[in-house]
């Protein structure tokens, strides 16, 4: 069954302390429990305390890729800072507006979307209550519209507060209950979800599904600095790498967690920092380094928008440049973007062993929406053996045979890494150029011999069908990369349905460019639709500085913060085809 | 911090003795491959000589060992007048494009020293074996240094200032 | 083999490339020494530096190294050093390296304690880009032409900041006392946390003035006190030309847990609905 059968998008609002993200991260739970997927992306702002916040929900019987381009229903404790979120919440005629009748003054910005407006008296109702909740109020009213079992509820509201004492739990279900009894005149605008399903489903975020590839591809150190959106992923393993034997140590800025890993990397662990552009932005010098002297590491960079300190709490694809291009010198390395929340598993771990076996840095690029949405997804396949990456270091070397040369050149162009303790293998590594056992150079030939080696070894390597994945065929295409691969799916199977087929490429592999590999899925390509969030189109212009691209092509190139929606990329495809008529 | 002079034992005064001149040689050995870095050949076959010489004695030193077993001793656990060990010359001592004449007075320093350290444990040690190797150290320290004083009278009418540095360190690149 | 020819076998193939009459020299040959005296392992034992002249010391080891980039010697060795604890983990590298463009690190390594040894080569110049004034430069310095009138600020005090910040062991060399530095750097390997040597290593090229340092350097009259207090006081009333240990205190490193009491597939299963 196809996602398009039916999907419910809410979105639940208020300033901060409202509670609306703590409902958010409740009705998902609930949702899951009753045996529905879903997604919940997060939008908040600046402030530490009383920003506004809001909770994005779009659930389903089926996986739910992301956003839809409209929302079905609004609810909103209050409606301060509205506009801030407007954008993000489109809604229309179709829309329902449940709004607590304390706040009846409804912004124009929102009103002007002609969506329907019921007012409940949230906060008429949680005074009555000993320790009463508006947002568990809203929260119970939102399971009873959503037909979700009650006692489902009841237990997620329960194991959310366990921490919070018994009479807070106590005063939450009264809440709860209050909100779901309320005697509703009205109907959701779309049906009830139907035909839940009992397979085994995680509930997780990017950053927490890049923090546990990474832990399965075998990172056992990391070193960070706190940065938005990236350090829940940093706060998710802190405590649990520790539990595997390894260890994550908060280092005093990105200048050092990049140093500390390169350095616990040439130790022979396996390493990772994670960081957002403008740490990543200070560890350009390090990755260099890491390039250089040939040390396996990962960086997650969970992108937020930009320049400088931008947008740091909303989502765009904008550091493809700095991730693609950011060292001085000739850097060839390794970059990586997963396109979906199992996908941020998947490629992360991905990226840990191709580092390992590249002994080069890998970037991988998640961004805001991946890292901090929640996502009901069907549970992955088991990994097997995930300690593995831990021994494709350990060098084979003889005392006997030649003196060891840790830069030396062979065929594949990946030398023998020796690892400290290691007898007869002793070696500086160096980021100054240098010959093949590392003694600094700066001779023609050495420098022409390790740049050609440190290319060689990323060009040689065969990374099979991975690259990208496609969907699909046909003369018609969209090329796409990371997190707006899902609106791009999503699209695809809408224009499938109204029976305009749409061949869809998304590169997860960035860097080397498979030129190759791209080419030849290209071949029957004539119209190319390339999609992406940056304004200055940056993925276009890196596919055009590495690939033969079709004659006609049309990129759909929009800035965060506001998602790419499916509905977009239609219209965007349909101008393409359009004018090809 | 043990003086010199105290010591009792023949094992450790020659493993005391083998040391200083290992020390000497090695370092004179550090200083040619110094020079030799920095493209000036003729001083570092200087000091290169100076090194073998050092060696030389250090194994005649060793002649005297015959059958004994010498203790470990390191440098810094003596009281000596200089901060080093009386022949090692210090690392600051030299220079870029120093002249043979100066390494020669580097070398006849080091080599007075040498003659005057034994001399004093010849005629400090309690043990009398000792005093009478340590005059005999002595006398040979002492032909060094008219040697050395002979070398440097042959290359006197050769001697000239320190050449110029042409290229100083500090022109802009 | 006496502890002189060991010293050599932990001297690399690569000859130096420090000016003749350089400080650097006398450290190089007392680090060897030192390790000849502790007899440690050279598969086992690790020197990292940043960049600058000081910095290419590693290279001339034949000890495991990184020579990094510059100021990043701290951080790299501390990675290292958690990664790998049963190694012995030097860092080394200069003045503007340490704490200039490195300062910040210089504050947090003190502060985090790990067992590591810091060896800061002092000549209060920046050499291998040919002699602009560093942080420990004197402030009517005027030999440079990036500072014409000297940097008019008051240069940098590394014991006294090592302090505040929380070193454990901290020390002054001078590479007029190769003996002395030999003994400083056996005891700084050998303690049990964060150990910075301040060398003062004059420059024969930039700061040829600084051959007068043999006469103006003196031991410190106190013998290492563990009082921070005391120390601050006697670093206060030094001219920064007294060489020997300072301070030496037990304080505690930072920790890393890493008893194995979970499974990555226990992690999974927290996200199982």
């Amino acid at each position: 069954m196809s996602i398009l059968s039916c999907t419910q998008s809410l979105a639940v609002t208020g300033s901060g302390g409202s509670g609306a993200i703590t409902v958010g991260n409740m009705l998902l739970q609930i949702a899951a429990s009753s045996g529905l997927y879903g997604i919940m992306r997060r939008s908040v702002g600046p402030q530490i305390r009383g920003g506004e916040s809001a909770a994005l929900l779009r659930l389903s019987a089926q996986p739910v890729s992301g956003p839809d381009d409209r929302f079905d229903l609004l609810l909103a404790f209050d409606w301060l800072n509205a506009d801030r979120f407007a954008l993000e919440i489109p809604l229309d005629s179709a829309s329902l507006i449940i709004s607590d009748s304390a706040h009846s003054e409804i912004p124009d910005v929102i009103l002007q979307s002609g969506a329907r407006v019921i007012q409940i008296p949230l906060q008429q109702m949680a005074a009555d209550i000993s320790g009463g909740r508006v947002n568990m109020i809203g929260l119970g009213l939102l399971c009873a519209l959503l037909e979700l079992p009650s006692e489902l509820s009841r237990t997620v509201i329960r194991s959310t507060l366990a921490s919070k004492g018994e009479a807070a739990i106590e005063a939450a279900l009264q809440s709860f209950d209050a909100g779901a009894r309320y005697e509703t005149s009205f109907q959701l605008p779309c049906p009830a979800l139907q035909g839940g399903t009992t397979a085994a489903r995680w509930n997780i975020s990017g950053n927490e599904a890049c923090a546990l590839g990474a832990l399965q591809g075998g990172v056992r150190f990391v070193a960070a600095y706190p940065i938005t959106p990236a350090t829940d992923l940093l706060e998710w393993l802190a405590p649990r790498i520790e539990k595997i034997g390894g260890s994550l140590l908060q280092a005093e800025d990105e200048l050092a967690s990049i140093n500390m890993v390169i350095g616990a990397s040439f130790g022979g662990v396996c390493s990772m920092t994670a960081t957002s552009g403008p740490g990543l932005s200070l560890m350009a010098e390090g990755i260099g380094l890491a390039i250089a002297s040939e040390i396996p590491l990962v960086v997650v960079n969970v992108t937020r928008g930009g320049p400088s300190t931008g947008i740091p709490t909303k989502s765009e694809q904008s550091d493809l440049n700095i991730a693609l291009y950011g060292q001085h010198g000739d850097a060839p390395h390794l970059v990586l973007a997963p396109q979906n929340i199992s996908d941020c598993i998947q490629t992360t771990r991905w990226a840990v062993q191709l580092a390992e076996i590249l002994q080069t840095p890998a970037i991988v690029l998640s961004d805001q929406f991946l890292g901090q949405s929640r996502f009901v997804i069907p549970a992955p396949e088991p990994v097997v053996d995930s300690d593995s990456i831990a021994r494709l270091r350990q060098i084979q070397h003889s005392a006997s045979a030649t003196p060891y040369q840790r830069y030396l050149i062979n065929d594949s162009a990946i030398s023998p890494m020796a690892l400290p303790g290691t007898a007869g293998c002793s070696y500086t590594a160096d980021g100054l150029e240098h010959t093949c056992t590392g003694k600094p150079s700066s001779i023609a030939t050495d420098h022409h011999d390790q740049l050609d080696k440190r290319q060689h070894k990323l060009t040689r390597y065969a990374f099979g069908t991975q690259w990208a994945e496609v969907q699909g065929s046909g003369p018609i295409a969209i090329l796409c990369w990371g997190s707006s691969s899902m609106a791009v799916l999503e699209a695809a199977e809408r224009l499938q349905q109204s029976g305009q087929p749409v061949k869809v490429i998304a590169i997860r592999l960035l860097a080397p460019a498979q030129t190759a590999a791209l080419e030849r899925e290209l071949q029957d390509v004539s119209q190319l639709l390339v999609v992406e969030q940056s304004h200055s189109q940056q993925f276009y212009r890196y596919l055009r500085a590495h690939y033969a691209l079709p004659a006609q092509v049309q990129v759909y190139a929009k800035p965060g913060p506001l998602a790419i929606t499916p509905g977009q990329i239609c219209q965007a495809l349909q101008a393409l085809s359009g004018e090809s008529i | 911090m043990i003086k010199p002079e105290s010591i009792e034992d023949m094992e450790t005064f020659l493993a005391l003795s083998y040391l200083l001149e290992t020390e000497s040689s090695d370092r004179y050995e550090e200083l040619a491959d110094n020079m030799q870095a920095h493209h000036d050949p003729e001083i570092a076959h200087l000091f290169r000589k100076l090194s073998h010489y050092g060696e030389q004695h250090a194994s005649e030193i060793m002649e005297h060992a015959d059958g004994l077993v010498l203790p470990a001793v390191a440098s810094w656990e003596f009281e000596w007048q200089n901060p080093e060990g009386p022949e090692t010359t210090p690392f600051e001592a030299i220079g870029f494009h120093m002249t043979a004449d100066e390494v020669l007075h580097i070398a006849l320093a080091n080599e007075k020293r040498g003659r005057d350290f034994y001399a004093h444990i010849a005629e400090k040690s309690p043990t009398e074996s000792i005093r009478k190797l340590a005059a005999e150290f002595s006398a040979e320290e002492t032909e060094h240094v008219q040697l050395l004083e002979q070398w440097i009278a042959d290359i006197a009418h050769k001697i000239s200032a320190r050449p110029e540095d042409l290229d100083p360190p500090n022109i802009p690149e | 083999m006496n502890d002189l020819a060991k010293a050599k076998t932990y001297k690399s193939e690569v000859k130096p490339i420090w000016c003749p009459g350089c400080g650097d020299f006398a450290v190089l040959s007392a680090l060897t020494k030192a390790f000849a005296y502790l007899d440690l392992d050279k598969k086992d034992l690790a020197v990292i530096s940043g960049i600058g002249c000081s910095s290419r010391l590693p290279a001339y080891l034949s000890s495991y190294g990184f020579h990094g980039i510059h100021g990043r010697a701290l951080p790299v060795a501390a990675g290292l050093k958690l990664a790998r604890p049963e190694l012995t983990v030097i860092a080394s590298g200069g003045d503007g390296d340490g704490f200039s463009i490195g300062g910040n690190h210089f504050l947090h390594a003190c502060r985090r304690n790990l067992d590591l040894t810091y060896i800061v080569m002092d000549n209060e110049v920046y050499g291998m880009t040919k002699g602009q004034a560093s942080p420990t430069t004197k402030p009517d310095w005027v030999d440079s032409p990036l500072t014409p009138h000297g940097t008019g600020v008051r240069p940098f005090q590394p014991a006294a900041i090592a302090l505040a910040a929380g070193a454990s062991f901290i020390a002054r060399g001078f590479s007029g006392d190769p003996n002395g530095m030999t003994k400083l750097i056996i005891d700084a390997i050998q303690h049990p946390g964060f150990a910075f040597i301040q060398v003062l290593s004059p420059c024969p090229t930039y700061r040829p003035e600084q051959k007068l340092w043999k006469n103006q350097v003196s031991s410190f009259p106190h013998a290492p006190t563990d009082n921070p207090l005391e120390a601050a006081t006697r670093l206060y009333a030094d001219d920064g030309m007294s060489s020997g240990l300072i301070f030496q205190s037990q304080y505690p490193a930072w920790q890393q847990t890493s008893a194995v009491t979970a499974s990555i597939h226990q992690f999974e299963e927290e996200f199982i609905v």
